[in-house]
């Protein structure tokens, strides 16, 4: 599909069939996730990273359908690249109402990056002054998560992490996604 | 001779256990050296903010008992001296906002004094005839949008600095909060209506 069609469909499709929330609600809601995560698990944030990843990871497996349903979507996407386009244009504008840029695509096609310019989980927000938070924890982590568990839902197996973060200072917050493998249909079990 | 104009020389935040919160220090105009440094000692604009929170308190009472201003700009708090005066806002939560501003903080330029001197400038209007009312709302409506954004933040905890239950005590160490209280005391001139 044509990187304009998928713009025009997230747009309608975020106009028309979505249901809003309060952009608040949202974010004082993850954040409250995510600091009380940080409390719990006395500032490891290494594991607060991994908890949010798998929080986010159920969701997708969840998300996946409301997002087929939604967005009328018929057939596959033909190629890693429209998969890409389709997460961008369509999936995150249909549901945070943003649309990342994609970049920096590997020559073979199976990783690229997605540059978000706004991130509503993230207004308002100061990661806590200890020294470590700044180089340890992707507050936005729940979101690769999200992308790993839709993804595996419709047979790509891929990896996503996030490389910056402009609440870490730097100047753009960017997630890598890698394609690892297609998962093949498993065939039922024979019968004898 | 300079003209000078007024001048934020302090911004003040006060939990509502009269607990300090923040404090920015600006310094102002001083002729005799032709150049900028604190009119006053840290600890000496501590004092004036404390000396201020028995205005606060006097005042809240005289609003609930008339049944208005549960949040709201409280006006002039009082004039320290002929160059000083402390201004207060208080919110519904009883975090209080105070500005202590020097009347004479800030000089500018003959020439531009002379060309606004037919009172098209509100900058010198006010230094001639001191602050008009209201002139602090721009003030107040900025610090607690600051404050608004601060408290937003999931990772600050507000029972770490002023508990309803009277612990906490921390001060506001979040660097955004300071930098935005930084640009708010140095960007205001009388006659400004938006930080």
């Amino acid at each position: 599909m044509a990187s304009s069609k998928a713009s025009r469909l997230g747009e309608e499709v975020w106009k028309t069939r979505m249901d809003k929330v309060n952009a608040e609600l949202v974010v004082l809601t993850y954040g409250t996730i995510v600091a009380q995560l940080c409390k719990d698990f006395d500032s490891d944030y290494v594991e607060v990273n991994k908890q949010l990843d798998k929080m986010g990871y159920n969701i997708g497996l969840r998300l996946i359908e409301d997002y087929l349903a939604k967005s009328n979507t018929v057939r596959r996407c033909s190629n890693f690249r429209e998969t890409a386009e389709m997460i961008a244009k369509v999936g995150f504008k249909i549901f945070l109402n943003i649309t990342p840029t994609i970049t920096n695509w590997t020559s073979d096609g199976k990783q690229f990056s997605l540059v978000f310019d706004e991130n509503p989980f993230a207004d308002f927000v100061e990661l806590p002054d200890d020294g470590r938070a700044q180089d340890e924890l992707w507050y936005s982590n729940i979101l690769c998560g999200v992308l790993r568990g839709a993804l595996e839902m419709v047979q790509m197996q891929v990896e996503a992490h996030f490389i910056s973060d402009v609440l870490r200072g730097n100047d753009t917050t960017e997630m890598r996604i890698s394609l690892i493998r297609y998962i093949d249909d498993e065939l039922p079990p024979e019968d004898d | 001779m300079a003209t000078t104009i007024p001048s934020i020389v302090c911004l003040g935040v006060i939990g509502r256990n009269n607990n300090p919160l923040h404090t920015s220090i600006f310094p102002s105009y001083d002729p005799s050296s032709n150049s900028y440094h604190p009119i006053r000692t840290p600890l000496q604009f501590s004092l004036i903010l404390s000396s201020t929170l028995d205005v606060f308190e006097l005042r809240s009472h005289q609003n609930q008992a008339a049944g208005v201003g549960l949040t709201g700009d409280f006006g002039l708090l009082h004039a320290v001296d002929d160059r000083l005066a402390a201004y207060g806002f208080e919110t519904n939560t009883g975090t209080r906002f105070v500005v202590i501003v020097d009347m004479r903080g800030r000089r500018i330029d003959n020439a531009v004094a002379a060309g606004f001197a037919d009172g098209r400038d509100k900058r010198i209007a006010g230094a001639a005839a001191g602050l008009r009312e209201g002139e602090m709302r721009p003030v107040f409506k900025a610090m607690q949008a600051v404050y608004i954004r601060l408290t937003q933040n999931p990772f600050y905890d507000p029972d770490e600095h002023s508990s309803p239950l009277g612990h906490g005590g921390k001060k506001i160490m979040s660097k955004k909060f300071t930098e935005d209280m930084r640009r708010i005391g140095e960007n205001w001139t009388p006659g400004i209506t938006n930080l």
